[in-house]
């Protein structure tokens, strides 16, 4: 073998670099640009277009039964159908149900729309509505909506349109449960052919999959049979997931999206300002709250956890983390937009730092160091948890804020690591029903404090069974005003949430009330050209 | 020379082993659930736990640890957890996006820092030496994030010359792709530029004031001769050296910058795996980063021989 001399290795050096340098480009989805032309219809929205959307996550789950969080649930709606969903104003309406209601008090029917095809062509039946249930009773799933079905029996596919829910006892919150976004029907022989959910996409929504890379985008093309006539308008719709806020932010002003979801409260002067921007929001559903350990001490001592509840100055918080885009939560958690109660219990829980000072010093709690974990991954999250120190200082407790990335958060908080918690998340829907997973023994937030109460657990089932508007107000202005009595989490602020987009994106609403739902973009349309 | 390179490759087989062996433990000991992150917050324990099984996460340490290299050995990085898809369709595409904004940076850093290295030798004490000095120190001052942003928000909004765009591969669009590139690149460059013209002017001023670079002026030969066989020749030996170290830098200073510009290279898709606890992403983007690191000080070492007999010699 010849020697290699050094002539040949610079060469083969120089080969080499440029042979990489032009392997070094990816090649992400791309859809043809006559996609991209949107076609004028007077007197009717335009057909065409690909709207480009920067999402605040990445949704690594594609499974229809399983969510991640908001960010996935819009992606969701686009390629499957639940039976029931929310219209523009938040309220129930069919969506693969032509016809709904209840037969008497344990049972539900729903009535299928005819004519509803999967993407792969085949027709829906009722035997798919049952078996999707199914999956979603099924334990080894882990679906989102499972645990919301303990009190269905059964769900029968009666005849070729019809799907009768059988309760074990009577439950209000079926519609609700029926019109969650990861209640969605799928194809019980695309499933049963081996399918991967998780990875592969086959509904009956109006947008059918195309392709997903991971930290790049998205890719969603029209289904040309979908059941609503003239649905969908656009061509396509391209999600990149811009986790950054700023970069999500920057990524709209700059016009390279059309539209972004969870606009941070940093930025919404900014974003309302633009007359070329719009901002669709809610001041309903996105809360912050602070949990307490309540099994250990000191916060096994109800005088100390409503000694920090009062400390916290909530106005304060809302001026400082959110610039005032909320409202704070000194009374009930379920805000009036859908409970009627709520504003009866305002003004329970004002800022009073000498109260707080007062019951510290009952329960011999003087001078408290308080270790308090939150989550810097999340500015919605971390920034109240900052802005509440002031006012818990100011009652003498020497407060120790730490933030963690998401993950480890939730492990510390599950480990019970810390005695506090500071926390923000949605209720599940918009009903006060939706209170069970903060109050109830069994509620997924409750399991981080180990909070248990007999009559809260007595009062939620009570008011889950009943369907009278006016008994169930009584029944859970109750539970909230024992929660404030009890205090095992406390609310702070609820914040003002939403999405942004140009003014030529038309057609997307943003429910004020029943779920945070982004189920009008199966709707939009481009006035442009 | 074949005896070096069999000694080295050997060397990088081992360094793959304890790096891939240390990220298998590491990702295991920082807290959270790739279960928990696969279900959202609303999720119960039971069903954590259930899809914890589905995970294969309660198999045996030791059984996961053969596992990955079982499978490794056999040229399959492992497939996500939490999104079913194969690392291999992904990791290539991805990390040749950042080797594409790392290469082309160093490139053009190396090539302006040797230049503006030498025009500062040359005029050792003048007033262009002191504003390439005082213009290296302020580029390696600067972060790359601050760099970024300054950047972004000059061309983006305030000169709207380089609005921020989708990114489009070579392929489909080279302009639109030359555009995007432009911003990024000049932030990766502006440090290492820096930091290569300082050490291009150090090793020039040594060799410009050396004896042999001394006897050739005597012997008569034209100055330019003397500046580009003789003195910058001899300079660029520690330029090498600094070239592979600034290229590891490079790559570490991608995540920003791809964060800042949306850049879809292999940090992002590293960043993503580790807010979600992927531990076959994970393991296997830092693998091949690991890989690009000690073959680019393998590359670095044999240049550095091929520049200076000596070392090879030696």
């Amino acid at each position: 073998m010849a020697p290699i001399s050094r002539r040949h290795l610079l060469a083969a050096g120089g080969g080499a670099l440029g042979s990489a340098a032009l392997a070094a480009c990816g090649s992400p989805v791309n859809l043809p640009s006559s996609l991209e032309e949107v076609t004028p219809r007077p007197g009717r929205p335009n057909r065409g277009g690909v709207l480009h959307f920067g999402l605040s996550t990445d949704p690594a789950n594609l499974d229809p039964h399983v969510t991640t969080g908001a960010a996935s649930d819009l992606l969701r709606q686009l390629t499957y159908n639940a039976l029931l969903q929310y219209d523009g104003d938040g309220e129930i309406i069919g969506d693969l149900a032509a016809e709904f209601g209840w037969a008497d008090d344990t049972t539900y029917e729903v009535k299928l729309r005819p004519g509803v095809r999967f993407h792969d062509g085949s027709r829906l039946t009722t035997k798919d509505v049952a078996f999707s249930f199914r999956r979603m009773m099924d334990e080894k799933t882990a679906a989102t909506t499972g645990p919301l079905l303990d009190l269905v029996e059964e769900v029968e596919a009666a005849d070729a349109t019809r799907v009768v829910f059988h309760l074990k006892q009577a439950d209000s919150t079926i519609p609700f449960v029926l019109a969650n976004p990861t209640a969605n029907i799928v194809s019980q022989r695309w499933i049963e052919s081996g399918a991967d959910p998780k990875t592969q996409v086959m509904g009956t929504g109006p947008f059918r999959f195309v392709e997903r890379i991971p930290g790049v985008s998205t890719t969603y093309e029209r289904f040309d049979e979908y059941f609503e006539p003239d649905l969908p308008y656009l061509n396509a719709m391209v999600f990149q997931p811009m986790s950054d806020d700023y970069a999500r932010v920057t990524a709209l002003r700059t016009a390279t999206v059309d539209m972004i979801d969870y606009v941070p409260a940093t930025h919404v002067d900014v974003i309302s300002e633009n007359p070329r921007l719009r901002f669709a929001s809610d001041r309903s559903f996105g809360f912050g709250f602070v949990g307490f350990v309540t099994s250990k001490p000191p916060f096994d001592d109800v005088r100390v956890r409503k000694a920090i509840a009062l400390a916290i100055n909530r106005p304060s918080v809302l001026e400082t983390a959110l610039l005032g885009h909320g409202q704070p939560i000194d009374g009930a958690l379920m805000p009036p937009a859908f409970a009627r109660y709520s504003g009866s219990l305002d003004n329970t829980m004002d800022h009073d730092p000498e109260q707080a000072r007062f019951l510290l010093k009952k329960a011999g709690q003087e001078g408290l160091t308080l270790p308090v974990v939150t989550t810097s991954t999340y500015s919605v999250i971390a920034r109240p948890a900052q802005a509440m120190l002031p006012g818990i200082r100011e009652a003498g407790v020497d407060v120790r804020l730490t933030q963690q990335e998401w993950l480890t958060f939730r492990a510390s908080v599950e480990a019970r690591s810390y005695p506090v918690h500071s926390w923000g998340t949605a209720p599940k829907f918009g009903d006060p029903a939706s209170l069970s997973d903060f109050l109830g023994s069994t509620g997924t937030f409750t399991a981080n404090t180990d909070f248990k109460d007999e009559r809260l657990d007595q009062l939620l089932a009570e008011g889950r069974r009943t369907r009278d508007r006016a008994l169930r107000d009584e029944i859970y202005r109750d539970v909230e005003q024992r929660a404030l009595e009890l205090v095992p989490m406390t609310w702070t602020v609820r914040r003002q949430q939403g999405e942004a987009h140009y003014d030529y994106v038309k057609g997307y609403r943003h429910p004020p009330k029943g779920s945070w739902t982004g189920v009008t973009l199966r709707r939009i349309w481009m006035d442009k050209k | 020379m074949r005896r070096f390179l069999l000694t080295r490759l050997a060397q990088a087989v081992l360094q793959l082993f304890a790096v891939g062996t240390i990220v298998f433990l590491l990702v295991r000991l920082i807290p959270g659930d790739p279960a928990r992150a696969a279900l959202g917050e609303g999720a119960t324990e039971e069903q954590v736990a259930q899809t914890r099984e589905t995970m294969h996460l309660n198999d045996s340490f030791v059984s996961q640890f053969f596992g990955f290299w079982g499978r490794l050995f056999q040229g399959d990085l492992g497939t996500s957890l939490l999104s079913s898809r194969p690392v291999m369709q992904d990791l290539p595409d991805r990390l040749g996006n950042s080797l594409e904004l790392v290469l082309v940076s160093l490139i053009i850093a190396v090539t302006l820092g040797v230049l503006l290295g030498r025009v500062a030798a040359t005029r050792a004490d003048k007033p262009a030496d002191h504003a390439l000095v005082a213009g290296s120190i302020f580029g390696i001052s600067l972060p790359v994030f601050v760099v970024g942003t300054l950047l972004l928000m000059v061309f983006a909004f305030l000169v709207p010359i380089l609005p921020p765009q989708r990114f489009t591969t070579p392929w489909q669009d080279p302009v639109a792709h030359l555009q995007i590139l432009i911003l990024p690149v000049v932030t990766l460059t502006a440090a290492s530029c820096a930091v290569i013209t300082r050490m291009t002017r150090a090793a020039m001023l040594e060799t410009l004031s050396a004896d042999y670079v001394r006897t050739a002026r005597s012997k008569g030969l034209a100055e330019q001769r003397v500046i580009k066989d003789h003195a910058l020749r001899t300079a660029l030996l520690p330029v090498a050296s600094a070239t592979t170290v600034e290229l590891t830098t490079l790559i570490g200073s991608t995540v920003l910058v791809e964060t800042i510009f949306g850049w879809p290279g292999v940090s992002s898709l590293l960043m993503s795996a580790v807010g979600q606890r992927d531990y076959p992403v994970i393991q296997a983007v830092v693998l091949a980063v690991a890989a690009v690191v000690i073959l680019v000080n393998l590359v670095g070492d044999l240049v550095v021989r091929a520049l200076d007999p000596r070392a090879e010699e030696a």
